[in-house]
């Protein structure tokens, strides 16, 4: 375990922003097993101190870019429970309006520039948003979430190309699950990831994603030296997903075991972990910590309740939001 | 009135436009010092300076991308496509990214961005540096399209473009960059969406865009000289569309040839004739003639290249033939 | 509160799961990610994991059943008994298929055949033979739809139908039984869903033969065998421009008529005007075509007392045949709708004709007389002076009145033909001329 901070209601926010994480996972799972969700969904079951940890670092007004797998970043950005089980279902108080859904959910309003569905596809807005800042001298940091998977794309080294050569405040986050879709990382990525960034001269980490409080000191260092003109940097932080590529993906034996999921889960859990230090360290009681999951348990149940009975966008909103000044952009 | 050229109109309006608003910057391959190879940024540089006007490595996916990520995040990108058929290289960045973050937020993320590039053939470039690409963004809900067709027009639209909350694309004809043509020394913007009638007739409209707004007005001209009355529109945006005054031109002159660079097939053409015969189907007195470039890849040979593209001799021969009421393609 | 456990959606485009096995009992203690049941779907199994602590109850699926996603399959309950109201909750299972054929009579399936190219299932529209019918090989015995097409199956073999294994309205699987016939007439017949569990016997025929909906009739009137209809022939169709045929319909004017005068195809809007200065043939056509008659007569009695009263009140004396041509341009022009002016040429037994322009616009006693000119839009001839008391002068160039007297009765025939009156307006003319001579006062004031 990474050094012990000092604010106990940071730790204490973590921890709740990692069990808000799993919960919120748990339920979208639940509404997809029960054919109550529209189209499927990719969990980020597993891989809560990278968000938690990341995010727990920024300010509203730093940026992130999101993915596919991108409830876990919604929700450590801040995002609440409400919108975003509308949203998952496709109801007009979603986030996105019942348009984005799963794939593009996101709360703009702190500072997230939305999922993205390609991957990768992010790589260029995020390094866009660092120029914003670069351009306008404002302070905002932009962190760019993205998968091992992702390493694959071209985009990412034509643009740490130029966030190198512009020294650009945006920290790029490999969150390396160890498998790409459903293939090992190892048979799809050569020689070392950290590796190509620094073949740019990024300063690049590697860290282990599952330690809340090891993710949030580095992230918060980098952070800090990104305002101060020192970027770029890249993190790959070592974590692992517990459900398949997608919800979808049940029968994955072929590609990875049952026993290495189970000591993922049993032995590497991110809250879990937590959970014990914080015990440990005497910064909460058991009974605390159960009290904590048992209302964030409630929350979410109340969300999916809110938003299945929620109302689904007017069909006239079909063709709204395809520009700023048009309003129906087919009429 | 002055006459300038059509570069001189573009780098003109950017000019004013980054004196007026400082988040406006333009970025492409060879902007600065260079001022892109047909030298129509030469001078920007000295006055705004290389953070406003940046050279980018050739990476056009990840120059887009980080424009689109700007553009998301509170500044007014001018990317520069040094040429247009590099548009293939950032479709995704484009069509992906740019066209759709509006629509998948539920119209809270927008991307006012401009993509300045170029279209037409005959300048012996052959396959990879001659196309006329404009359809493939038209395609695409979310962006506009703007073709202007003259020195006046390129700067009035490209400074609506640079003031529009949604992606442009503008496409020059790089045949055109030296012409010149009157432009007012005050400050004038050209609306979206609205036709020009460059020349008012009775018996038949030639509808061109960009580089064949000129082939339709020496057609006219020619026809005029055989006692028949061309009407010459130039629809200047592509997306949004004039729809109104195309029509009610078609139903005026009842016969219409639509002219465009693009590739015939699935092409401007043919969406233009689609929509007057869907609309003005019952004043038709001929069918809707499409003339667009050959649907082959653009030669280099002289000979080859300049029958790829519609001339005016060759609408002029249309026309004669709809206006004598012979029958066309009927079997 | 009890949980639900529900059949999971586990591939991508999956309707059901097939439950392999169950790994708890009912009323066996559960907890939170224990293994509840194994699920196969096409391509993968799985095992299914409880998601919360208690006793699992209300199994409402056995091992081997084929449940759709979504479905309530059993509780965990908060004690072993559970709530009981699971069977309520969630619809009944589906059986295992070894147990269905047992209930079913033996004799020759009939299965829903495969009709198209790519064809899964097909739609059973109706049934064409009753339970317990006697059927013949050739007979039609119910009738599905497709995707392209409906047709008529016939059975197949001959027997006596003993059981419709689908209803009207259902989706079957191609290759599925949905039918059989028993080579003995049968003690009891079997009527269910395809994709429902056996059930007891079948109501009465009349009753099915009322549930079957209505669409199978209609489509029963269609049967997909029948081959589409050829397109009209090409020989007799006009070439013209969209614009050329919509000047022409709201001309009303025949295009054909340019190809039969020998003008050259396509046509576009400048050769209506052609089209117009060509002779109306239906006009030529109508005018040398039948005379038609009609007669009525009126009482002339009121209209001679009129006509003296008028002579001794008024100034100047009023003329009989100015009169009449102001009832008959009136009658005419509110026959014939005419807002144009209307000339009628009057004429006596003896004694030269003349003609009256909208005579029922004018004072009757300022009508000025002209010299007729061409065809007048209605001619009136006074034969009252006459002996005649009937007339039939064949097709007149334009409508004519004509008045004969015998007695105080006056008789008025009118003359036309078809092109130059609708029968109705016809009517409307004669009426309208007759009731004014009848009462001229009311028709004056």
């Amino acid at each position: 375990m990474a050094k012990p901070k000092t604010n106990t209601e940071d730790y204490l926010r973590m921890y709740r922003q990692m069990v808000r994480i799993r919960t919120f996972e748990d339920n979208a799972n639940q509404l997809y097993l029960s054919a109550k969700m529209p189209g499927l969904t990719h969990m980020y079951s597993g891989e809560e101190a990278v968000a938690v940890g990341i995010c727990e670092a920024l300010t509203p007004d730093d940026k992130i870019t999101s993915t596919h797998r991108g409830h876990g970043h919604c929700v450590a950005k801040g995002a609440a429970f409400k919108e975003m089980f509308c949203e998952l279902l496709g109801k007009e108080e979603g986030y996105c309006r019942g348009k984005g859904g799963s794939m593009h959910i996101a709360d703009q309003s702190n500072g997230n520039l939305g999922a993205n569905a390609i991957v990768g596809g992010s790589m260029g807005i995020a390094t866009g948003s660092a120029f914003t800042a670069k351009l306008l001298g404002k302070q905002d940091v932009t962190v760019c979430f993205f998968g091992d998977g992702a390493t694959a794309q071209g985009l990412w080294y034509e643009v740490m190309n130029m966030a190198a050569l512009w020294k650009l405040p945006v920290i790029y986050a490999c969150e390396n699950n160890g498998y790409s879709e459903y293939t090992r990382t190892d048979e799809i990525a050569a020689g070392s990831i950290t590796a190509r960034a620094e073949a740019f001269g990024i300063e690049a980490h590697q860290v282990d994603g599952q330690d809340v409080l090891a993710v949030n000191e580095l992230t918060q260092k980098l952070v800090e030296r990104c305002r101060k003109g020192e970027g770029p940097f890249f993190m790959e932080l070592m974590t692992y997903r517990y459900h398949g590529h997608h919800v979808g993906d049940i029968n994955r034996e072929y590609y990875r075991s049952k026993d290495e999921e189970q000591d993922w889960k049993q032995n590497r859990d991110p809250i879990i972990r937590f959970r014990a230090w914080l015990v440990e360290q005497g910064i909460a009681s058991e009974d605390e910590i159960e009290a904590m999951n048992a209302e964030i348990k409630t929350d979410a149940a109340d969300a999916v309740a809110y938003a299945e009975a929620a109302p689904y966008p007017d069909v006239s909103e079909v063709d709204m939001h395809v520009f700023t000044d048009i309003k129906h952009a087919t009429a | 009135m002055r006459e300038i050229t059509l570069s001189q109109a573009v780098n003109e309006a950017l000019a004013e436009e980054m004196r007026r608003d400082e988040t406006v910057f333009i970025m492409g391959e060879d902007v600065a010092e260079a001022g892109t190879p047909f030298k129509v940024l030469s001078g920007l540089v000295e006055e705004f300076g290389t953070s406003r006007v940046v050279d980018t490595p050739i990476a056009e996916p990840g120059f887009v991308g980080i424009a689109v990520g700007a553009a998301m995040t509170g500044t007014r990108p001018v990317v520069d496509l040094m040429f247009g058929d590099f548009l293939y290289l950032v479709m995704d960045q484009l069509c992906n990214q740019a066209a759709k973050q509006h629509y998948m937020s539920g119209g809270k993320l927008k991307v006012p961005m401009v993509l300045r590039t170029n279209l037409g053939a005959t300048r012996r470039s052959a396959a990879q540096h001659s196309q006329s690409l404009h359809a493939l963004v038209a395609h695409i809900p979310g962006v506009k399209v703007a073709m202007p067709s003259s020195a006046y027009e390129a700067k009035g639209l490209m400074k609506t473009a640079i003031r529009d909350d949604n992606p442009v694309v503008i496409f020059e004809d790089k045949l055109m960059y030296n012409d010149k043509a009157p432009v007012p020394e005050e400050e004038y913007l050209i609306p979206f969406g609205k036709a020009e009638v460059l020349r008012e007739g009775s018996d038949i409209t030639l509808i061109g865009t960009s580089s064949m707004v000129q082939v339709c007005q020496k057609a006219a001209e020619t026809l005029a000289g055989e006692g028949i009355s061309a009407e010459v529109i130039d629809p200047r945006t592509l997306v949004p569309l004039d729809e109104a005054t195309l029509l009610a031109s078609a139903r005026k002159t009842s016969r219409v040839i639509v002219v465009d660079e693009g590739h015939q097939s699935y092409g401007i053409t043919g969406e233009i004739a689609g929509r007057i015969n869907e609309k003005a189907f019952y004043h038709l007195d001929a069918p809707v003639l499409r003339m667009g470039a050959m649907d082959v890849p653009v030669p280099f040979s002289p000979a080859l290249e300049d029958i790829t593209v519609p001339s005016p001799e060759a609408v002029v021969e249309k026309a004669r033939k709809l206006v004598a009421g012979e029958l066309i393609h009927a079997a | 509160m009890p949980l639900d456990v529900i059949m999971p959606a586990l591939g991508m485009a999956q309707d059901t799961g097939h439950i392999v096995a169950w790994h708890k009992s009912p009323g066996e203690a559960v907890a939170e990610g224990d293994v509840l049941f194994e699920v196969e779907t096409d391509k993968a199994t799985m095992e299914v994991e409880a998601q919360g602590a208690g006793y699992l109850t209300d199994v409402a699926a056995e091992a081997g059943s084929d449940v759709p996603v979504g479905q309530v399959i059993a509780r965990i309950s908060d004690t072993a008994e559970g709530s009981g109201d699971a069977g309520e909750a969630a619809p009944a299972p589906p059986s295992a298929p070894e147990s269905e054929s047992d209930d079913l009579p033996e004799g020759h399936g009939v299965i829903m055949p495969t009709l198209g190219m790519a064809q899964d299932t097909g739609l059973l529209v109706g049934w064409l033979k009753e339970l317990g019918d006697a059927v013949g090989e050739d007979d039609i015995l119910f009738e599905v739809e497709t995707d392209k097409s409906t047709a008529e199956v016939p059975a197949g073999a001959s027997g006596y139908l003993a059981a419709q294994l689908a209803q009207p309205g259902e989706e079957v699987p191609v290759g599925q039984v949905i039918a059989i016939l028993t080579a003995e007439a049968p003690d009891k017949t079997v009527s269910r869903s395809a994709g429902e569990a056996p059930k007891a016997a079948a109501p009465a025929p009349a009753e099915k033969a009322e549930a079957a909906p209505k669409p199978a009739q209609t489509r029963s009137e269609e049967p997909a065998t029948r081959a589409p209809q050829p397109a009209p022939a090409q020989a007799g169709r006009i070439l013209a421009s969209p614009k050329a045929r919509r000047l022409a319909l709201e001309q009303g004017l025949d295009l054909s008529r340019l190809a039969e005068a020998g003008y050259p195809q396509p046509y576009h809007a400048k050769d209506i005007e052609t089209l117009k200065s060509l002779p109306d043939p239906q006009a030529q056509a109508a005018a040398s075509g039948a005379a038609l008659q009609l007669t009525a007569t009126a009482q002339g009695a009121e209209q001679a007392a009129f006509l003296h009263w008028a002579e001794a009140e008024g100034s100047a004396p009023l003329a009989q045949d100015a009169l009449w041509a102001a009832f008959a341009c009136a009658a005419l022009r509110e026959a014939t709708g005419a807002e144009g002016p209307l000339a009628v040429e009057v004429s006596a037994a003896r004694g030269a004709s003349h003609a009256v322009i909208d005579a029922d616009l004018a004072p009757i006693s300022a009508l000025e007389s002209v010299e007729p000119e061409g065809a007048p839009s209605l001619r009136l001839r006074d034969l009252t002076a006459s002996r005649i008391t009937g007339l039939r002068l064949g097709a007149p160039d334009c409508p004519a009145l004509t008045v004969m007297a015998e007695g105080e009765t006056l008789t008025i025939t009118l003359d036309f033909t078809a092109a130059q009156l609708s029968e109705a307006a016809a009517i409307s003319l004669l009426t309208g001329f007759a009731a004014r001579l009848e009462d001229p006062l009311r028709q004056l004031l």
